[in-house]
């Protein structure tokens, strides 16, 4: 399937949708019997939302190398208007559209039909827990863009093509595509995530001080310059099966940020903010499977920068 | 993230969380004054309302540059820069204005950096600069590198940075709330607060504050090719309408020159400041002919009117994704760039030519048209960021009311912006609208905390709580489940109200809007527009409703309000076009092909129901001249 020859496709998008139940006022029950939370429960722990989950499926006739975004704004104008998914810049910039194709945690902006449109019997999706099933031997695929349409005829061409989407695993999800991320953006949060420097200007040579910039060169820029192009979209998060998992795991998302600023030659917080992430459920319970770097839209190798990163704790 | 608890009474509301608001909260924040007051133990009640989590909004997707005479690279000085906004604006530049951008620039891309943006740098450490379009040396002579960069990515430095600098003052947000309502007291002299919708669960808040800033941002999605994101739709612009007051210069859009063909998605002028040319069929850089001398860094409206020029002489190209189409593209062609030097200095350009393309730039040309891609008119506010009303030859401020960045106008673009002159706005603007707003609460004899007492003992003139209360009739209007039999009273129409959409209707919007006013217009093209939105549109508009009868998470309720709000904008756009008698600028009237200095030499301020009046430019030092490049 090549993506500039003109020649549409048919595809359908089976999307995992969910509607969440309205809240209830907290109506006080007159019976001590009436049914409670659990006593070992946490108060303030997020609960999963309750209400109705559905398969939805969604036909259209789009050019190949259409991104996955545009079918569903497509599917907003023209089929469905409640269908619910964030979005905003359009072009792998503004992080909002983080979902899973495929089950495969990306950008739906960046994601093009042509690239993971697969034939129907292509079991290579999610079940409702968010794993997939083992591929039987002969597809037997580890990434989904060699499992897609690129070649699709193999599975014989009357078989409709699919993108199934799900919201970001990891995450609750708060309707259709829509995932609570607030925990991941908790998470950065808390390692203090602004550069602390040291406040003393710049002289000149014969001592007089500039009101100018702190003074970095280039080779001291390029040791976290890709860092600092994180996004915080969430997939390498959604990547992540310790993360996704449901552990502690502070995730990869908070580490990048963390060693951005480490690598940051302006900042003097650097030992502070090791000790911060040298914890159990800091760089101890990253398990190096670097999954999170598969996919990440601005092209930074999460698995190695942390692996860096680990290192450089332990060096100390 | 929502707030753990709504107050009574907020000291400041900020609407919007890019570039803009996020200054202004830190300029606030960071004011001696309010820092003072804080170790006090008077921490003022502060609010960041905001319909997107604060790090998609858009300023994250500018690429170019942010500029500043900081001299870096080549000798620059800011009355260089000061003469090149007034003379980019084509002279509709509020002189004193311009001067405050020029002149604090340095320190504004000085603070930015201090606070952590990733700046590229020169080989001795300093910030990086690099030339951009209508940026000149010595009133015009020759091109200066200006514009402080990292990389392409300066917007998403910056945007990351401010947000960032907000964990650490603090400050408290409330994500992907949609503010519906600006609403001011009875005397309609003073704000009182604003009605903000809870997107997540769906509830309407009556929002009371002493003051109130507006920094929504721009207003692209007025038209269907644009560079901005699907949150660009004027919020703040309409809601000032809608409250009684005036827009500014609404009629400035500016057509950035190279969107990618269809999709719009922009192409940053750092591409034609490393060295790309545009051409036409003829393979001929055309830009040459138009601008001698400054060629295809000439400013935006001067290269996006020669594109367009071409295109109607028959040598545009055809995008090569659609042969058969319209030739209504033009080539740029990068493959005089080496090839190293682009991936290093234009990577994300490189990325989305590659992505939305399929084109290697490096090797072939790629197709671009104008997109639209900055409002430079917006809410008048003064140099302080307060909001005010033209009447009577003087300007009335709204008490407590602000504003700053794309959604104002304090008049340092005038007609036409250069580049890396919205950043600074954004920051410079926003800082000083933050510390403006610091210096009220702290020269205030009541606190928030006083007043909530006072406000809730006097619940029958809570002018917020009635507009809050009219929103919610609303809402449960738009979740009710259309009933088949009220609506099939006309079932031929091509827009059964079963059928049409907010989605669809802001498509169709956008396409009229591009049909009368991109890049050029007349009074025909504007009226038959006007035409479409007084009639059709707005009775679509007014059927609206949705198609899921959930509240939380509900996206369409937010989209009607939107291309209710769009609407609303479109009429003003389109109102103060036709007033304007002239060409300057951005805006081309083919009727009136010539800049008209006599007559127009004035800002435009349009209300809601349609009337203009006419502000005159504040000139300082810098007379009218002919604008050539």
């Amino acid at each position: 399937m090549n993506g500039n020859d003109g020649t549409r496709v048919q595809v359908t998008l089976r999307v995992h949708r969910f509607t969440p139940r309205p809240e209830r006022e907290h109506t006080r029950s007159g019976s001590p019997f009436a049914k409670q939370g659990s006593p070992f429960g946490s108060g303030t722990a997020r609960r999963r939302p309750r209400g109705k989950q559905w398969v939805q499926d969604y036909a259209l006739t789009v050019l190949p190398d259409t991104t996955i975004l545009d079918c569903l704004l497509n599917i907003k104008r023209t089929q469905d208007p409640s269908l619910a998914f964030r979005y905003s810049c359009g072009h792998g910039m503004c992080g909002s559209d983080a979902v899973a194709v495929n089950g495969t945690p990306t950008l739906l902006c960046t994601a093009k039909v042509k690239d993971w449109a697969v034939r129907q019997h292509a079991q290579n999706t999610v079940d409702t827990d968010g794993f997939r099933k083992t591929a039987e031997a002969g597809t037997a695929t580890d990434t989904a863009d060699e499992a897609s349409g690129a070649n699709p005829s193999d599975a014989g061409d009357d078989a409709p093509l699919i993108v199934e989407l799900a919201a970001l695993p990891g995450f609750p999800v708060q309707r259709d595509l829509i995932a609570d991320i607030d925990p991941m953006l908790d998470q950065i949060k808390r390692l203090q995530p602004y550069l602390q420097a040291d406040g003393v200007l710049a002289t000149t040579k014969d001592g007089k001080i500039d009101v100018f910039e702190y003074l970095q060169r280039p080779e001291q820029l390029a040791a976290y310059e890709t860092l600092s192009n994180c996004i915080a979209c969430g997939v390498c998060e959604g990547s992540c099966p310790v993360f996704a998992g449901g552990e502690a795991f502070i995730g990869p998302a908070a580490l990048i940020t963390a060693s951005r600023f480490i690598n940051d030659s302006r900042d003097t917080a650097a030992d502070a903010r090791m000790d911060a992430i040298d914890t159990a459920d800091g760089i101890a319970a990253c398990q190096s499977v670097r999954a999170c770097s598969r996919h990440c839209p601005r092209g930074i190798d999460v698995g190695e920068e942390i692996w860096q990163l680990i290192a450089k704790v332990k060096e100390r | 993230m929502s707030p753990k608890h709504v107050e009574q009474m907020y000291d400041a509301l900020i609407v919007g969380a890019g570039a803009a608001g996020l200054s202004a909260a830190l300029g606030l924040l960071r004011s001696e004054r309010i820092a003072a007051m804080t170790q006090a133990g008077h921490t003022p009640k502060i609010l960041v309302v905001s319909k997107l989590q604060p790090l998609r909004s858009h300023t994250g997707s500018a690429e170019g540059g942010i500029a500043a005479s900081l001299g870096n690279v080549s000798e620059d000085d800011w009355h260089w820069h000061y003469y090149d906004t007034v003379k980019g604006g084509d002279w509709l530049v509020d002189q004193d204005a311009a001067q405050l951008l020029a002149k604090e620039a340095p320190a504004t891309v000085i603070n930015l950096e201090r606070s952590g943006v990733a700046f590229s740098r020169t080989a001795d450490g300093h910030i990086a600069q690099r030339k951009f379009g209508g940026h000149t040396a010595r009133f015009g002579e020759q091109p200066v590198p200006r514009a402080a960069y990292a990389a392409d990515r300066i917007g998403h430095q910056i945007l990351h940075t401010l947000w960032q600098q907000c964990v650490a003052q603090g400050v408290e947000f409330a994500e992907e709330w949609y503010v519906t309502d600006l609403v001011l007291d009875e005397s309609h002299e003073q704000v009182a607060g604003v009605v903000a919708y809870d997107t997540h669960t769906g509830k309407v808040h009556a929002l009371h504050a002493r003051n109130v800033l507006l920094a929504t941002g721009g207003a692209g999605r007025l038209f269907h090719t644009t560079s901005n994101s699907w949150d660009l739709t004027g919020d703040g612009m309409a809601l000032t309408l809608e409250a009684g007051l005036q827009l500014e210069d609404s009629e400035f859009v500016q057509f950035h020159p190279t969107g990618l063909a269809h999709t719009g998605i922009l192409i940053s002028e750092a591409a034609r400041a490393e060295g790309g040319v545009l051409r036409n069929s003829d393979g001929e850089a055309f830009m040459q002919r138009y601008a001698p001398g400054h060629a295809d860094l000439a400013a935006r409206d001067v290269v996006s009117r020669s594109i367009m020029a071409e295109i109607d002489a028959g040598r545009g190209v055809a995008d090569p994704k659609d042969p058969q189409g319209p030739r209504d593209c033009i080539w740029l062609d990068m493959t005089g760039i080496e090839p190293d030097h682009m991936h290093a200095v234009l990577p994300q350009v490189v990325e989305t030519i590659e992505d939305y393309a399929g084109i290697d730039p490096t090797k072939d040309y790629v197709p671009v048209k104008p997109t639209a891609h900055y409002t430079m008119g917006g809410i008048p506010i003064t140099v302080d960021g307060e909001v005010y009303t033209w009447a009577d030859d003087e300007r009335h401020v709204i008490a407590g009311l602000y504003a700053a960045g794309e959604c104002s106008c304090v008049s340092v673009h005038g007609a036409n912006r250069l580049g890396g002159n919205s950043l600074l706005d954004a920051c410079l603007f926003g800082h000083r609208a933050g510390v403006a707003v610091g210096a009220r609460i702290a020269g205030s004899p009541d606190t928030a905390a006083q007043d909530a007492a006072t406000a809730t003992a006097d619940q029958s003139h809570d002018t917020v709580e009635a507009a809050a209360q009219a929103r919610r009739n609303e809402l449960s209007d738009l979740l009710k489940p259309n009933d088949p039999a009220a609506a099939d009273t006309d079932d031929t129409a091509s827009h059964h109200p079963e059928n049409d959409n907010a989605y669809r209707l802001l498509a169709d919007l956008g396409a009229a809007m591009e049909r009368a006013l991109a890049v050029r217009c007349n009074h025909d093209s504007i009226a038959e527009a006007l035409r479409l939105v007084d009639s059709d549109f707005t009775e679509r508009a007014r059927a609206l409703h949705a198609h899921s009868e959930s509240p939380a998470f509900n996206q369409e309720v937010t989209a009607i309000w939107e291309v209710r709000h769009l609407l609303e904008l479109a009429k003003a756009v389109l109102r103060a076009s036709d007033a304007r008698h002239e060409s300057r600028g951005s805006l081309k009237r083919t009727d009136y092909p010539n800049r008209d200095d006599k007559q127009y030499l004035a800002h435009s301020m349009v209300g809601g129901t349609g009337e203009v009046a006419w502000q005159p430019v504040h000139i300082l030092d810098m007379p009218p001249q002919a604008r050539a490049y």
